[in-house]
């Protein structure tokens, strides 16, 4: 994906969050053609740094035959991250740009959520509510929820569900200088204008519950809770909203009432049960190598690793071909062959930091750096287990040995607390230095991402484990949401270290070796975080608890999971998102799967929107991205910024 | 001592009707410095030589009963290396109160929680009671950071400060007790807290009897 056409693409803005399945149901000067397009609503940023809430009907991202330059033009236009082209695309521009709603944050004065989350308002002026739009999802909280990191708002004395736009304050400005990297707070407003245009056409669309959000910025909070009438203004404004529709076409519906009949929220079909295997056996796994060795039916031994783990006794060897230290197909005296030079690579790296002398570290911060992180956390990495316990245990150094070699192995990654973890039980189960090193370098690969310098890894999974959630457990979701947890972040240690904190060394291995096999689905673990939830979901509602006592509710589930039913539970859900009739390419995309809107256009379009906001990211290893690092691509830092700053999202 | 909500009513010694206050106090400092180890010791009254380091952040609740008022603190525990630095304004944001610590024997620690003052002082809530902590003073024989120089450095920056040992329990409980009695409790001072009156506001229920709105 190279930026360089996008670049050039003179309005550069960007989306920080886009929430599909909303519908155009008033709009003050819209044809009544535009009314009850399905499209979708943004929170976008623009090149001069101002935000504007947009709307977006989706035949505009699809792409059209007989408009279809104008169509990549418009894609390429509302936002950089959607897909890279050639071509002239700068023609009609000005035309299709005036097709999309824009509401400049900076004009919007009030905005109201009503019908039980399924509508929403915006108004630029006071006591008009201009644009209403309907959300199929009935999930308008959501977006609400990350406007409001945007907007610092109040909600009216009258009116519950109505917030009003108040200037942003000291603080928040602070917070902004605090977080330069981010640097979109740096230029002038010039540039937004709120279109209310009339040329837009309405077209047939289909049907996508799609949801996926990006989100950067600081995040405010009104105060919540003033129970009070319905404003005045409100009143005044569905008169109006409803006269001018009249005006244009008696037919359009604009009641509120009428939006009950398609307010039917999807339902997940019921959970499967299923039931878990029993471990790969040692009888098993021999007959599944030929007389080389050889292992050909690598999908069905993995399928058999996914149903039942594997037998203690033969993990040893299994771990290796899991963790892509020994190549399936290889025969024994092709591993013996591997092993040495393997062996020897190994021995080379420690060498170079074993033979450092001190002067060169005295002079070697950054080296110097590395190792103190490693010594400290080596120091304090399950000394309560019998092979890491007591004073001078031999097995803490081979774990420092081994960090400090991945230090040199992968050195601009370096050492990350969380790493120690992800190696300990590797080298609790292997003994062996070399082993446990190349498979911890198996393991690496498949998560290195989890310890981006910027996070960037982590607050992607934590959006798409959003994602997820809201489509597998939108009650759950929802009132995540309302309790500023919508960001997930209470799941960052079961996610940073795949779940070691929360399982004794024994479990640990049984998930791990499951989660290995990239089996059902990509992102896999994600399910397991929904499933834990899910089963955590009434106490989490019912005792109302907000932030704070999410996080310790959470943490406090350590070493009391049933690591057997979590993962039957989690593939249920699995079979449950994909048979439900409303699965979306947001999720099919999550779960590894080929999104639909792919058959509009091989490689690009509106799919590829889509991938770019969604599908980068470690797949259970299905993926070949092997550095955290390369997480910058053109739509890199959006997405990345999103979780970082919803993290900033707690209304303490 | 009661560390569930409502310490009022919960004082072990049947004291009638206190105020009871409620601040948010985060830990900040370089790994491995013990901000767990003074948390577990003081929530509690425990310590584990080789205490786990802190992934995302640890939340805790301790009551501590002063003369007239009871306060609630909520404690956040957060992860010390550099690399989770940017999550540490998600944990300041809206404190009452902060300790930093350092190991005093550890130099670049002390320095490190230097850089913590000076953020907390540009970015988090400006009426926020800041501690500095010297920790690991049981190990005074390895230590690399004077008590005066840390001493002298507080008083120029108006931070509490002890020296502390969360092995020994030594000035656990009274760093925490200092800060209690540090932090506004008349209606009138406490609302100077940023997010304090907030927090309270939508904090656990039933809310207690108000004070430090």
């Amino acid at each position: 994906m190279s930026t360089s056409s996008v670049d050039e693409i003179p309005d550069q803005s960007k989306d920080l969050f886009t929430q599909d399945g909303v519908l155009l149901k008033n709009c003050v000067g819209r044809p009544v053609t535009d009314l009850n397009s399905i499209g979708m609503l943004c929170i976008v940023q623009n090149a001069d740094g101002t935000k504007c809430v947009e709307w977006r009907p989706n035949d505009l991202i699809t792409i059209d035959s007989d408009t279809q330059d104008q169509e990549w033009a418009v894609v390429n236009t509302v936002g950089r991250r959607q897909r890279t082209l050639s071509g002239n695309m700068t023609s009609d521009y000005a035309t299709l740009r005036a097709r999309i709603i824009k509401i400049p944050l900076e004009e919007l004065k009030t905005f109201k959520v009503t019908r039980n989350n399924q509508q929403m308002q915006f108004s630029t002026k006071q006591g008009v509510w201009q644009t209403t739009f309907y959300f199929q999802h009935g999930n308008a909280e959501i977006f609400v929820a990350y406007l409001k990191n945007h907007v610092k708002t109040a909600k009216t004395r009258h009116d519950r569900n109505t917030y009003v736009v108040v200037e942003p304050n000291v603080e928040s400005q602070v917070l902004n200088r605090s977080f330069a990297e981010l640097d979109i707070f740096t230029e002038n407003t010039t540039d937004v204008v709120w279109n209310l245009v009339s040329n837009f056409k309405q077209r047939p669309y289909e049907t996508t519950l799609e949801a996926f959000s990006k989100l950067t910025d600081i995040v405010y909070y009104g105060n919540e809770g003033l129970n009070g009438k319905r404003d005045v203004s409100e009143e005044v404004a569905d008169l109006l909203t409803k006269s001018m529709s009249a005006m244009e076409d008696a037919t359009t519906i604009t009641k509120n009432e009428e939006y009950e009949v398609v307010s039917v929220k999807p339902t997940l079909p019921p959970r499967p049960c299923i039931p878990r295997g029993t471990p790969l056996s040692t009888e098993k796994w021999d007959a599944l190598q030929d007389k080389d060795g050889r292992i050909t039916e690598v999908e069905g031994v993995k399928q058999l690793i996914f149903r039942g783990g594997v037998a203690h006794s033969i993990r040893q060897s299994v771990w290796k071909h899991l963790l892509d230290y020994y190549p399936w197909q290889m025969s024994h005296s092709e591993i013996r062959a591997h092993q040495k030079k393997k062996t020897e690579e190994y021995f080379s790296m420690k060498l170079q930091w074993r033979s450092m002398t001190e002067g060169q570290e005295s002079r070697f911060s950054e080296y110097r750096d590395r190792k103190s992180l490693v010594e400290k956390d080596v120091n304090r990495t399950d000394r309560t287990h019998p092979f890491y316990a007591g004073d001078n245990n031999p097995n803490l150094v081979v774990l420092q040995d081994i960090l400090m070699t991945y230090v040199m192995y992968n050195f601009d990654l370096g050492y990350v607390q969380g790493m120690s973890d992800i190696l300990a039980p590797l080298l609790l189960l292997l003994g062996n230095e070399v082993d446990s090193f190349w498979c911890f370098v198996g393991f690496m690969e498949k998560i290195a991402s989890n310890f981006d310098m910027d996070q960037a890894g982590m607050k992607h999974q934590l959006l798409q484990l959003q994602q997820l959630l809201m489509f597998a457990s939108p009650d759950l979701a929802q009132h995540l949401a309302q309790k500023d947890s919508g960001n997930m972040y209470f799941c960052f240690r079961w996610l940073l270290v795949w779940f070691k904190r929360e399982f004794s060394h024994i479990d640990i291995m049984r998930l791990w070796e499951v989660l290995w096999t990239g089996l059902p689905c990509a992102n896999f673990h994600l399910l397991i975080c929904v499933a834990i939830l899910d089963a955590e979901k009434d106490v989490l509602i019912s005792k109302d608890y907000g932030f704070t006592e999410i996080l310790k509710h959470v943490n406090d589930l350590s070493m009391s999971l049933d690591v057997d039913r979590i993962l039957s539970t989690a593939e249920g859900i699995y079979h449950q998102i994909v048979s439900a009739p409303h699965l979306n390419d947001q999720i099919r995309i999550i779960l590894g799967m080929e999104p639909l809107n792919m058959a509009n256009s091989a490689h690009s379009g509106n799919s590829d929107r889509q991938e770019a906001g969604t599908s980068r990211t470690q797949t259970n290893g299905n993926e070949t991205r092997t550095n955290g690092n390369e997480h910058t691509g053109p739509f890199g830092q959006d997405i990345d910024e999103v979780m970082y700053q919803i993290g900033l999202d707690m209304n303490f | 001592m009661a560390t569930n909500r409502s310490g009022a009513a919960q004082r072990p010694n049947g004291a009638p009707q206190t105020k009871v206050c409620q601040f948010k106090l985060v830990l900040l400092g370089e790994s491995a410095v013990g901000k767990s180890s003074l948390v577990l010791r003081f929530v509690k009254g425990q310590f584990h030589e080789y205490q786990e380091s802190t992934i995302g952040a640890a939340f805790l609740t301790q009551t501590v009963c002063l003369d007239d008022t009871t306060v609630k603190f909520e404690i956040w525990d957060t992860a010390g290396q550099e690399r989770y630095h940017s999550l540490a304004p998600m944990y300041y944001r809206g404190a009452q109160a902060a300790i930093v610590v350092y190991d005093i024997t550890n130099q670049d620690t002390f320095g490190r929680a230097k850089n913590w003052v000076k953020e907390l002082q540009r970015q988090a809530s400006p009426s926020i009671v800041i501690a500095l902590a010297g920790n690991k003073s049981d190990l005074a024989a390895k230590r690399m950071v004077e008590f005066e120089e840390a001493q002298a450095y507080a008083d120029e920056n108006g931070l509490l400060f002890m020296e502390t040992s969360a092995k020994t329990a030594m000035n656990v409980n009274d760093i925490f007790l200092a800060i209690a009695n540090k932090l506004p409790k008349s209606e009138g001072a406490g609302a100077a807290g940023a997010g304090g009156a907030r927090r309270l506001a939508d904090g656990e229920q039933p809310r207690p009897s108000s004070c430090c709105k």
